[in-house]
């Protein structure tokens, strides 16, 4: 007696290096908690996440990040978030990446991040109200370069650097500048830490290939 | 002979601690929410974190 047996097609994906993927949980960390307010989800696995092996800036970053989480809830952050950055009026912290490129209206980056996302086969899904210029933005977009996503293989390293310092380089480093000096900023200090360490890393990764 | 592939930013991100698996265990999605616990059990284990004047002014008016 024989027995059939139905084959699916299998799909592989290739596993990332783990530092790659590890860069790939950053952008996925610092999108989680700058598109909007942590959930008490992500809150929670911070607060329960082990350390970053090592004495570097990014490991003691880390740290400051998953203790405050231990003393944080969502409400209470999304409180912090909306004082930071959607006050009524001029929010303290602005999250675009043309505040701090200075950009002028004519030639404003979000006219050029438009046609870039669009050559890079992304946009902004349908139920985002926000411009492309938004940085939990670029880093969902970051994320997508580094790791991939379901049909969609990581872009190559030469495409992710040309995004990261057209984009993200300059302004998120004085994003978290500005977040980290602001007296609303408390859980966020943290948050801030961590992103300046990553992005120290990212640009200084980025000048060795 | 076969050469080796440079690894010098492969080598730069792994001692920067890039490669662990904390942080991708910290951005799965999980259910378990902390509560208000959360934040006495920090002021008694100081983190450098600190509850402002603001939270727990919320605090106070989330209270049933």
């Amino acid at each position: 007696m024989s027995a059939q047996v139905a084959v699916a097609p299998v799909a592989m994906q290739r596993m990332l290096p783990p530092e790659e993927a590890a860069r790939g949980d950053f952008y996925a960390l610092l999108a989680g908690l700058f598109v909007t307010s942590p959930s008490g989800a992500l809150l929670a696995n911070l607060a329960a996440a082990g350390p970053i092996d090592g004495e570097s800036a990014l490991a003691r970053a880390w740290q400051g990040l998953v203790d405050a989480s231990k003393a944080m809830d969502a409400e209470a952050a999304a409180f912090e978030y909306d004082e930071l950055f959607a006050a009524v009026g001029k929010a303290p912290i602005s999250m675009y990446a043309g505040y701090y490129l200075g950009a002028p209206a004519i030639d404003h980056p979000r006219v050029r991040l438009q046609a870039d996302l669009a050559a890079l086969g992304l946009a902004r899904a349908g139920r985002v109200s926000e411009p492309e210029d938004h940085l939990g933005g670029l880093f969902e977009v970051m994320r997508v370069l580094v790791a991939g996503a379901p049909g969609r293989k990581p872009s190559p390293l030469a495409e992710q650097k040309r995004f990261y310092q057209a984009y993200l380089e300059q302004a998120a480093a004085a994003f978290f500048t500005a977040l980290a000096a602001a007296p609303q900023a408390n859980y966020y200090r943290h948050a801030a830490a961590v992103g300046a360490a990553f992005m120290a890393l990212e640009s200084q990764s980025f000048q060795l290939d | 002979m076969k050469t080796a592939k440079p690894t010098n930013r492969r080598n730069f991100l792994l001692a920067a601690g890039l490669g662990g698996a904390g942080v991708a265990a910290a951005v799965v999605t999980g259910t378990r929410k902390p509560g208000r616990e959360k934040i006495a059990a920090a002021e008694a284990q100081p983190s450098g974190y600190h509850v402002t004047e603001h939270i727990q002014k919320y605090y106070k008016t989330t209270e049933i």
